[in-house]
């Protein structure tokens, strides 16, 4: 390529790149700030903001809420995405992709559609504004994310590693234990943490199925952000990029970001 | 692997089962619910009717925000795509050394809320924020710009929460092209330009059609960026289905109007895998 164009698709992919990472940059930049009103660039830096945060009663419900939520919805996901994956793989051949694709729906399908019609079935079942209705939500919407990443894992393994260990006497049982448990563990974490980082950030599913009096973080951001607009929010909200960068980083040491995704 | 076909069932059924309860039935609960009656003191009667439909599309309110809604989605997906396609072709061949550094920039923001992201852009273009004291220093502008509560921000805030559900897909099959059809479209006299048109473009068109349905589909149903970036001013189909659902309890309706929703967006993305299809058909053999 000739050396000003070169230049130019540099700076345009630049911009590209500053563009995808300005809004969190700015947040985290903002939660920092020392002064008393939400500026940017922000005045001095302090973590009052976060002091502040931590102080206050209805965030600090609205996150416990949060990461119970996510905790159980990673926690389960990963049993039922790993028993789905093996399912997967032992279906005869024509039977796979229509199970696959059943199982991805939450993903392919709008989270408001789904969102709705949950809405009107809990109701109907007597399970309207339960909290319990919302943690199956959560699980349904973080399914597909967990099921992807082992199947992905699932499938690097070769077959003939299992028929070796079947061949040497071992039972089923044995060999997931010993061949495929060891080689899909990274697959069942990663998945995991893209369940609990989906589930930590849900908000349209959590907007239309909280419980009574529940809220949970990214509700409470929503509400505070309707009559306020200072640090105390941007505090809020820099939790959430935290957990993202950390996963992240975990992804990439475990199972490498490419793969991933 | 050999084993009983009565374990392997045991295996599937807890999955099957949550997504049959928890998923299927709750679609037909709202296929059910669209054609009830309303009722006063309940969210729905016990009474059957096509009234509901008739409302959705024959109201002229509702069946604008619903080609609005359709419009705007359509725009979103078109600067998303324009925006990403740059970013897959610089991420698929990337050298492994910076592969990392670039990927974690694409897939953060996918990792950060929604609500987050629309709130840093809240920051970015609020009356004292960044680009309006920009654009002062700059002396294009006199005083502060009122930039929240109107289309461009929700537009600008959808197309960045988009661009990593266009990038990933686009990347993979940029990835997936044989380095070596390059090599021969060189040496067959074609400039860096007509390789990209008539061998990069053509090829990467499955992840462009995987990228560009999820985005629309995404797009249409945004709930949360048209109401905080947009305000009263801007009404999108999702906060209309919202407002008669959790305002006024209007359970049928609500459900007629996301059911209208719903029939719209398949309409939309069979029209356009169709129209894809000679395409694809065209490149396959070399994908």
């Amino acid at each position: 390529m000739k050396r000003p164009l070169r230049y130019l698709s540099g700076a345009v992919l630049a911009l590209l790149y500053a563009f995808l990472l300005m809004p969190l940059v700015v947040v985290a930049l903002a939660s920092f700030s020392g002064g008393e009103v939400l500026r940017f660039p922000p005045e001095g830096f302090s973590f009052k903001w976060y002091a502040r945060f931590f102080a206050n009663e209805s965030f600090l419900s609205a996150l416990m809420l949060s990461l119970r939520l996510a905790l159980v919805s990673a926690v389960t996901v990963s049993v039922l995405a790993t028993m789905a994956a093996l399912f997967y793989r032992r279906l005869p051949y024509r039977w796979r992709e229509p199970f696959r694709i059943l199982v991805i729906m939450p993903l392919l399908l709008p989270e408001i559609l789904t969102a709705i019609g949950l809405l009107f079935f809990l109701y109907r079942v007597g399970l309207g504004s339960s909290a319990f209705g919302l943690q199956i939500g959560h699980i349904v919407v973080t399914l597909p994310f967990a099921f992807l990443s082992v199947a992905a894992a699932l499938q690097q393994i070769d077959s003939s590693l299992e028929e070796a260990s079947a061949s040497l006497g071992a039972g089923t049982f044995e060999t997931f234990r010993r061949i495929v448990w060891p080689l899909i563990r990274p697959g069942i974490f990663t998945g995991a943490l893209f369940a609990f980082i989906v589930s930590f950030d849900m908000f349209t599913m959590s907007f239309l199925l909280k419980p009574i009096g529940g809220n949970t973080l990214p509700l409470a951001v929503f509400d505070y952000l309707k009559y306020d607009f200072d640090p105390m929010a941007a505090a809020a909200a820099t939790l959430s990029v935290g957990f993202a960068l950390l996963v992240v980083l975990l992804v990439e040491k475990t199972v490498g970001l490419r793969r991933a995704f | 692997m050999r084993s009983s076909p009565w374990r392997t069932a045991l295996i599937g059924a807890p999955v099957l089962a949550l997504l049959f309860v928890f998923l299927v039935l709750p679609y037909g609960e709202m296929v059910v619910m669209s054609f009830r009656t309303p009722a006063n003191g309940a969210p729905y009667g016990d009474a059957w009717t096509l009234a509901n439909y008739g409302r959705a599309f024959g109201d002229p309110f509702y069946l604008g925000v619903l080609l609005r809604t359709l419009g705007i989605g359509a725009l979103i997906t078109s600067l998303t795509l324009l925006l990403s396609y740059p970013i897959a072709m610089h991420l698929a061949r990337v050298s492994d050394r910076w592969h990392v550094f670039f990927y974690a920039c694409v897939v953060s923001p996918l990792l950060v809320g929604v609500l987050v992201r629309n709130f840093g852009w809240m920051i970015v273009v609020s009356f004292q924020g960044p680009l309006n004291q920009v654009l002062l220093a700059l002396g294009l502008i006199n005083q502060p710009l009122r930039l929240l509560f109107n289309l461009p921000i929700v537009v600008v805030a959808l197309v960045h929460v988009f661009v990593p559900f266009m990038v990933l897909p686009i990347t993979n099959a940029l990835r997936n092209i044989d380095p070596s059809l390059y090599d021969a479209s060189a040496s067959l006299g074609a400039k860096g330009y007509e390789t990209f048109w008539r061998v990069t473009l053509p090829l990467s068109v499955p992840g462009v059609l995987a990228g560009v349905v999820l985005v629309f589909v995404l797009a249409i149903s945004a709930f949360v960026t048209p109401v905080l970036l947009g305000g009263q001013n801007i009404v999108m189909m999702s906060s209309i289905v919202i407002q008669q659902l959790i305002g006024v309890f209007a359970w049928p309706f609500g459900a007629a109007l996301a059911m209208a929703l719903s029939i719209m967006t398949i309409i939309a993305v069979s029209l356009l895998t169709l129209i894809m299809r000679p395409l694809m058909r065209r490149t396959a053999r070399w994908s």
